[in-house]
């Protein structure tokens, strides 16, 4: 055949291969000793070998070699996270300016010291903590966090941007270790952590106030968790495997309540799971009652403590924030009523006519019936009627009976609203009619458009809605009491019901909610339902504070899905082209850097660009391990024998750790919808990094100790070159950005104007 | 008999994915076992082919004339466009192409040429422009029977297609007449290729690829024969049809394509005994026969689209300058001229085509919001030609290389100054902000004597898609012109000033230079006569790819624009369970109304059959996994090799538009579908017969089909024919139906039928 073995692979490195290194026994029911014996890399065999049978040093020099020789495997890591937190932490406060998202999670840092209800995309644990290192600097929830200002001289944000930046530091050793319980040789795996160490995109984001150091901290904690508990394999149920796997399921649990982006992470562990019960499945050595006992404790471990984690984290936000604040509008108003500073509790308790109200949507993430002088571009070009989650006074209308009835009116009479009833809603600020009409909707074009029409007098029956009550959370009753009451408000004449079901209206509906009316009668669809929040009657005395109290599961069910459909809710404006948007494609290959603040001479300026050696490195690493699968694999078609069948299950393993794990970072951004940024590679950086490292040590294994000694050599002092030149993006570059213009590689980067 | 014991001992240990070599057939039996099969043609299934062809030309055709107005395609069409798109349909692009004008779409052309060429033929000068719903096709005297025929016979052949396609996979004949009808009895693929539409084409094209490929596929023991090499070159002939047709055509390409690689990993495997140099030419085969040839059949007919259609057209406007000037009479071609300095130009910009203009009056010191303005002269954006309107073009001093001549050409980059000529002053911009955005620069002029703020009235030319050499020309160049100093942009957008600006439209600094929103260009050179022709310049010739390329672009652009919300638009999820139809047309004297609605029987079975094979396909892994094999060999083998084959064309033809942004219909599905009655008849065969005619590629053992297979299939074809006739009128629009009736075949409330009985009515 014309093809010869790109590796020859002997007996005896196939079993270095098989047993690895550093002394972690994958085969710990093999002989020990063999394991000790062959454990490290043939360059250290024979000094390995002295070590087993220590001798009196004769020189200093030799002392230190022996020294180093036995306590190697302590003496790396502890210089690397020494290195981590050197740079990690050198010039931290060398900015003393709100940078770039700093503001958002400054901001939500002073709720949390505040105990201010706010509303945001990403679940609480990683804001939580910023919290908590805001709360140990001292700082008492006064700043604003504006983008671009001065921190003031109460705020301690040294101390903060150093406790996150100790998440992002020891991502070095968990690197360190990762490699080494994958089985890479000392070579790689010092690379690895090389790589980790010096990529000025980690070194950079982990410096601030953001979410970033933590979730990729979150990230490499379950990777390190997965392979040491997949290096449990042969032990199963032992105390060492219960570990690891519980402490996956932590990480899991930790990474999702950082970020969703963390749910990529878990898909990972996910796929090796079923991978693993699949193999054990067709074991047929294995009893079943055994195998049952594996999926019961990967269930427990991997499904139910990442889910109560992540619901822990949600509950210590509700306990946290019991003041009322700015994102009181995305929850449910019983929710609301719960909050300390709410005055719900002051609405009259039943509805009346000339009752003014505001009206929320009870579908998840519904927000408040609206309405703004702005009309529809198209359709009937009548007044919009949206639905907000701001509060304003657009959000208040009015109940008025019939033009008909409205003649026996009486000045001090209260008549009360009840199931049935024949209402019509006034809007109060611009005096317009709730009006529906056969046009159809803007967004949802099967059902048709809801509209303001016409004022208290001038009108037609279009105007006119039934109110039919669903249910009460309290009572059984006709009358409709605020908060606790489900309504629906049915169209007179078409017989539609008044609908918000988080369909966004373009620009000029200001990219709120859109209101229609559904044809259907479908009285389980919550979107249709509709409840009083806010309610004002000078003829009706206050309700009293009544015991509102609503269920967690429900605010955490709500919440959650009022935070899925704002992270939908952001898209790309395909008119604007946003600056510091980038796409997929770019990452991979690092086309675009992003400015973290202004670009002025006399501003701070960072820089947020991958250490060009490391990207490249770990992309290309991606195609070659393609490309050496592929070829690979049609060669076992041929039957040839490349690999010993262990050493080709490890080569499998490791590919698809990193090939998958990068996978799952990388094509879910490719697919979504919403604006996509630089760091949202990150994660998926590390396995390419893993990578890089494991196709460098794959391709060398046969290589002399010299030979492979240079190669790496080669990379590590490119990797340190390269970061060398490029450190003042991630340090602060506090001189003229022009004087960098050397550094601009590529024409896309827009690190010099 | 010899003979027929070599093939029993054949079948012995033979599966069809493995064949084991030491049992190697000698050519000349081979051969002889082909031939006997083939001079052995089986009467009764051709009789039953010709009963089906001839019940399915009968569906389609009945009713085809009916009604003769444009209005269906017409409604349905035109909402499946952007804007720019409305009013244009199939119709209408026949029409272009007999008069030979340019127009765009975001469809490759073989349909739209196949229309034309039956017009064509017709004797249809292409004088209708399809253009409003409406028109009345006898009173404008168009052969929309004729045109109609094209694809409803294409739509009548699928019957025969699926029929043969069964018989050919090796299922007995009631297994393919199973199939068969329940493609004859299915509504929306009735009601689908009765009108001027692609599907027909493209699904018809589909079962042929399919058909050739099986026939292809079956020859494997006979590689590199000449029927092999005919059965190859055909699937890669059908393939390149269904592209041209549609892109959909990309899913039965990913189908053949998965298939083609599995074929080829199983020859690669050392048990096949091939050797590598045989490989080789497999595999050089299939790359000639599968990509090569659809590839250069797809380029065929767009190359013969760019041979027909050589005059300007209403496609001009989407296609870049250069792709312009290729076109006879095109308005570019003969009125776009090199811009010189000193040249005096009106400049327009491209999104909102207003003027750059000015004007001695000037801003007031104090807007309404208190904000203060520098009390320049106004500059703005004015609709209408002006005198106003024009700017001379000055080369700016210090950044002008005088070795250049006087009145040279202005290029990409070039440093200039824009002098108005009414007020004698030099365009400027400054950092004050501006009157309606406080974000933007104001824009003003300065005079042009007075030097002391020049370099603030210093702009760069950026051409769109520019380099150094590329040439400033009027129309068809789209330019940025930025501000030398500040780096904005000269921009305009939909906001009329106040009273004091005359309602003119604000002309403002963006900040952001880059945006697409940016361009200008120059309208017109005064002095130079624009529209008496400088000189009949022929049209430009470049390269067929060129060309091509660019328009592919654009398709791909445009057709992942196409988001626009429509009352009948329905997600993927919907499409398999039948939850929405599409209104294409109704008529209110008679209650009469075409609403595409699939048989829901047959639809409502081919879910039910595909959620039974992937539960015998797991059972089967699972139950494998542990060491039991609950199906016979052979069985499963057809299973997985034939089942799974349509069983993955239904899932390329449909999981790929749940990725998609663009807005889709229900007949997005009807590829699929045919695919999935495929699955349900595998499905059939194994739940009812459980044996094949074995194996296929030689005459072998016939499958054992008993009486209740024959009860069931039979069953299930009436209910599916009695379904098929109570929901047709819905189907040809004809005849009208009383509340009542609607009532009663409205089974989904979701089925959004016109004439619903009002409330009483019943």
């Amino acid at each position: 055949m014309p093809y010869d073995p790109i590796i020859l692979i002997t007996q005896d490195n196939v079993r270095i291969r098989i047993y690895g290194n550093g002394g972690n026994m994958v085969i710990t029911h093999t002989s020990t000793l063999q394991t000790q014996n062959e454990g490290y890399e043939p360059v250290d065999l024979d000094e390995n070998g002295k070590t087993q049978k220590p001798r009196l040093p004769s020189t200093k020099l030799q002392e230190i070699r022996a020294f180093y020789t036995e306590y190697y495997d302590i003496i790396h890591p502890l210089f690397f996270i020494f290195l981590s937190f050197w740079t990690r932490f050198y010039l931290i406060s060398l900015s003393d300016i709100v940078l770039w998202d700093e503001a958002h999670f400054g901001k939500f840092a002073s709720h949390y010291i505040k105990q201010e209800f706010y509303f945001d995309v990403h679940p609480p644990l990683g804001k939580m903590l910023i919290a908590l290192a805001a709360l140990l600097a001292g700082y008492d929830g006064t700043f604003d966090f504006t983008s671009g200002t001065k921190y003031p001289e109460n705020v301690n944000y040294t101390f903060m941007r150093m406790f996150l930046a100790s998440f992002g530091a020891w991502m070095v050793p968990l690197a360190y270790f990762t490699a080494i319980e994958l089985d890479f040789s000392q070579h790689a795996v010092i690379l690895v952590t090389l790589m980790v160490l010096l990529d000025t995109a980690y070194l950079c984001i982990s410096r601030f106030i953001l979410l970033d150091s933590m979730l990729l901290f979150f990230t490499f904690t379950t990777v390190f968790c997965m392979v040491k508990f997949h290096n449990q394999r042969y032990e199963s149920f032992s105390i060492d495997w219960w570990l690891w796997l519980i402490m996956t399921g932590v990480s899991i649990g930790c990474v999702s309540s950082i970020k969703w982006v963390g749910l990529f992470t878990t898909a990972l562990v996910g796929l090796y799971t079923i991978e693993d019960l699949w193999d054990k499945f067709g074991d047929l050595s294995i009893p079943k009652s055994i195998y049952l006992k594996h999926w019961i404790a990967r269930i427990i471990c991997l499904i139910i403590l990442p889910i109560l984690i992540y619901m822990l984290s949600f509950s210590i936000h509700f306990s946290i924030l019991i003041n009322s604040g700015p994102g009181d509008a995305q929850m449910s108003s019983l929710f609301q009523a719960g909050l300390i500073g709410n005055d719900f509790a002051e609405n009259p308790l039943e509805l009346a006519y000339g009752s003014k109200v505001t009206i929320k949507n009870m579908g998840y993430g519904g927000g408040l019936l609206h309405s703004h002088v702005q009309t529809y571009p198209g359709g009937s070009e009548q007044q919009q009627v949206t639905c907000y989650h701001h509060k304003d006074s657009n959000n208040e209308w009015i109940i008025e009976k019939q033009r008909e009835a409205q003649t026996n009116d009486n000045e001090t009479e209260v008549e009360f609203v009840v199931h049935k009833d024949t209402i019509r809603l006034l809007h109060v600020n611009t005096g317009r009619n709730l009006h529906s009409h056969q046009v159809a909707a803007p967004v949802t074009k099967s059902q048709w458009e809801v509209s303001g029409y016409g004022n208290d007098t001038l009108g037609d029956i279009n105007d006119y809605w039934v109110i039919e009550v669903i249910d009460d959370l309290y009572t059984k009753t006709d009358h409709i009491r605020s908060l606790t009451t489900r309504i629906r408000f049915r169209h007179k004449l078409l017989g539609c019901y008044l609908r918000a079901a988080n369909a966004i209206l373009p620009q000029w509906g200001f990219k709120q909610i859109e209101v229609s009316c559904d044809k259907y009668n479908n009285p389980g669809d919550s979107f249709t339902h509709w409840n009083i929040e806010r309610h004002w009657n000078d003829k009706l005395p206050n309700g009293g504070i009544s015991n509102y109290k609503s269920k967690f599961l429900h605010d955490f069910w709500h919440l959650n899905v009022a935070m899925y459909t704002t992270n939908n809710a952001l898209v790309p404006d395909p008119d604007k082209e946003d600056i510091l948007a980038s796409t997929p494609r770019q990452w991979p290959i690092v086309e675009v850097g992003l400015r973290m603040c202004s670009w002025a001479d006399d501003v701070v300026k960072f820089y947020l660009l991958g250490n060009p050696v490391v990207w490249w490195s770990g992309t290309a690493s991606l195609i070659i391990f393609t490309f050496a699968l592929l070829y690979y694999l049609i060669r076992r078609q041929r039957k040839y024998k490349d690999f010993a069948p262990a050493q080709w299950s490890h080569f499998l393993y490791v590919g698809k750790v990193c090939g998958i794990g990068w996978l799952l970072h990388y094509l879910p951004f490719c697919i979504m919808g919403r604006v996509t940024y630089l760091h949202h590679y990150f994660p998926a950086l590390y396995f390419s990094i893993l990578m890089a490292a494991f196709m460098l040590d794959h391709f060398t294994i046969s290589c002399k100790p010299i030979t492979k000694n240079i190669i790496f050599g080669v990379n590590y002092s490119l990797i340190i070159m390269v970061f060398w030149y490029f450190k003042d993006i991630a340090f602060g570059i506090n001189y003229p950005a022009s004087e960098l213009k050397s550094r601009k590689w590529l024409s896309t980067w827009n690190i010099v104007d | 008999m010899s003979d027929q014991n070599q093939v029993r001992q054949r079948q012995i240990g033979y599966t069809e994915s493995e064949i084991p070599i030491q049992e190697e057939f000698d050519d000349r039996k081979k051969e002889a076992i082909f031939k006997k099969r083939e001079s052995n043609p089986d009467v009764v299934s051709r009789i039953i082919l010709a009963v089906l062809t001839l019940l399915s030309f009968v569906t389609r055709f009945y009713s085809i004339e009916y009604p003769a107005q444009v209005v269906y395609v017409a409604i349905f069409i035109s909402f499946n466009w952007s804007t720019s798109f409305d009013e244009v349909h199939f119709g209408k692009f026949a029409s272009y192409y007999l008069k030979r004008m340019y127009f765009f779409d975001v469809h490759p052309p073989l349909a739209k040429m196949m229309f034309a060429g039956m017009g064509y033929l017709l004797g249809y000068d292409g004088h209708f422009e399809f253009d409003n719903i409406g028109d009345d096709y006898i009173s404008n005297n168009i052969p929309y029977v004729g045109l109609r025929a094209l694809p409803a016979t294409l739509g009548a052949l699928f019957v025969p297609l699926m029929y043969m396609i069964m018989i050919e996979s090796g299922y007995p004949i009631i297994t393919a007449i199973f199939a068969a009808a329940l493609v004859l009895f299915d509504n929306a693929l009735i009601c689908q290729t009765q009108l001027i539409l692609l599907d027909s084409m493209l699904i018809f094209f589909m079962l042929c690829t399919f058909y050739s490929y099986v026939r292809f596929y079956k020859l494997r023991l006979r590689e590199f024969s000449n029927e092999w090499w005919i059965w190859l070159v055909t699937s890669g002939v059908s393939l390149g049809l269904t592209i041209s047709v549609k892109m959909v055509g990309l899913f039965t390409v990913m189908t053949i394509g998965v298939a083609v690689l599995i074929d080829l990993w199983n020859l690669l495997d050392i048990k096949r005994g091939l050797t590598m140099t045989q490989f080789r030419k497999h595999f050089a085969a299939r790359a000639i026969g599968l990509i090569v040839v659809p590839i250069s059949v797809y380029l065929f007919f767009f190359y013969i689209h760019f041979i027909i259609l050589n005059t300007s057209g209403p496609g001009d406007a989407f296609m870049s300058p250069a792709f312009q000037e290729t076109l006879r009479g095109n308005v570019m071609n003969l009125q776009s001229f090199e811009i010189r300095y000193n040249d005096t130009i009106t400049l327009k910009h491209k999104d909102t085509s207003v003027f750059l203009h000015s004007h001695v009056e000037h801003y007031p010191l104090r807007y309404e919001d208190g904000r203060i303005s520098s009390q320049g002269q106004q500059v703005t954006g004015y609709p209408h030609e002006d005198d106003n309107n024009q700017w001379r073009i000055k080369p700016a001093e210090n950044f002008f290389n005088t070795s250049r001549p006087e009145n040279d050409t202005i290029k990409h980059g070039d440093f200039i100054l824009l002098e108005h000529i009414k007020t004698n002053s030099h365009l400027l911009t400054h950092d004050v902000a501006s009157p309606l955005m406080p974000t933007n620069q104001e824009f003003t002029t300065f005079p042009a004597d007075d030097k002391s703020r020049y370099n603030e009235t210093v702009f760069q030319v950026y051409i769109h898609d520019g380099d150094s050499n590329t040439v400033w020309k009027t129309k068809s160049s789209f330019v940025r012109i930025i501000h030398y100093d500040t780096k904005v942009a000269l921009w305009t957008h939909d906001a009329a000033l106040p009273e004091w600006g005359f309602k003119q439209q604000e002309v403002n600094g963006n900040k952001n230079n880059i945006e697409k929103s940016n361009f200008w260009f120059a309208n017109e050179i005064i002095g130079k006569n624009v529209t008496e022709p400088s000189e009949q310049k022929e049209p430009r010739k470049i390269p067929f790819l060129l060309k091509y390329f660019e328009l592919q672009r654009l398709m791909i652009s445009h057709n992942s624009g196409l988001t626009k919300p429509h009352p009948y638009s329905s997600g993927p999820i919907n499409w398999p369970f039948l939850i929405r139809g599409i209104s294409f047309w109704t008529n209110n004297d008679d209650r009469e109304q075409i609403y595409l609605l699939g048989n829901p029987f047959n639809w409502w079975l081919t879910v039910a059959s595909m959620a039974v094979l992937v539960g015998v396909l797991l059972a089967d892994v699972i139950s494998r996994r542990r060491g039991i094999k609950p199906i016979s060999d052979p069985v499963r083998n057809r299973l997985y090799n034939s089942g799974c084959f349509f069983f993955l064309a239904w899932l390329f033809h449909y999981i790929p538009f749940y990725l998609m942004g663009r807005s889709l219909f229900l007949h997005h599905y009807l590829p699929a579908l045919v695919c999935s009655y495929m699955v349900a008849s595998v499905v059939f065969n194994f739940m009812f017969i459980n044996s094949v005619n074995y194996p296929i590629s030689i005459s072998g053992a016939g499958a054992v089909v008993d009486y209740i297979s024959f009860i069931v299939a039979i069953t299930i074809i009436c209910i599916s024919f009695g379904v098929y006739l109570y929901l047709s009128p819905l189907t040809y629009g004809t005849p009208g139906l009383d509340p009542s009736g609607i009532y009663n075949r409205r089974w989904l409330d979701t089925w959004d039928l016109h004439f619903q009985p009002k409330k009483g009515e019943i």
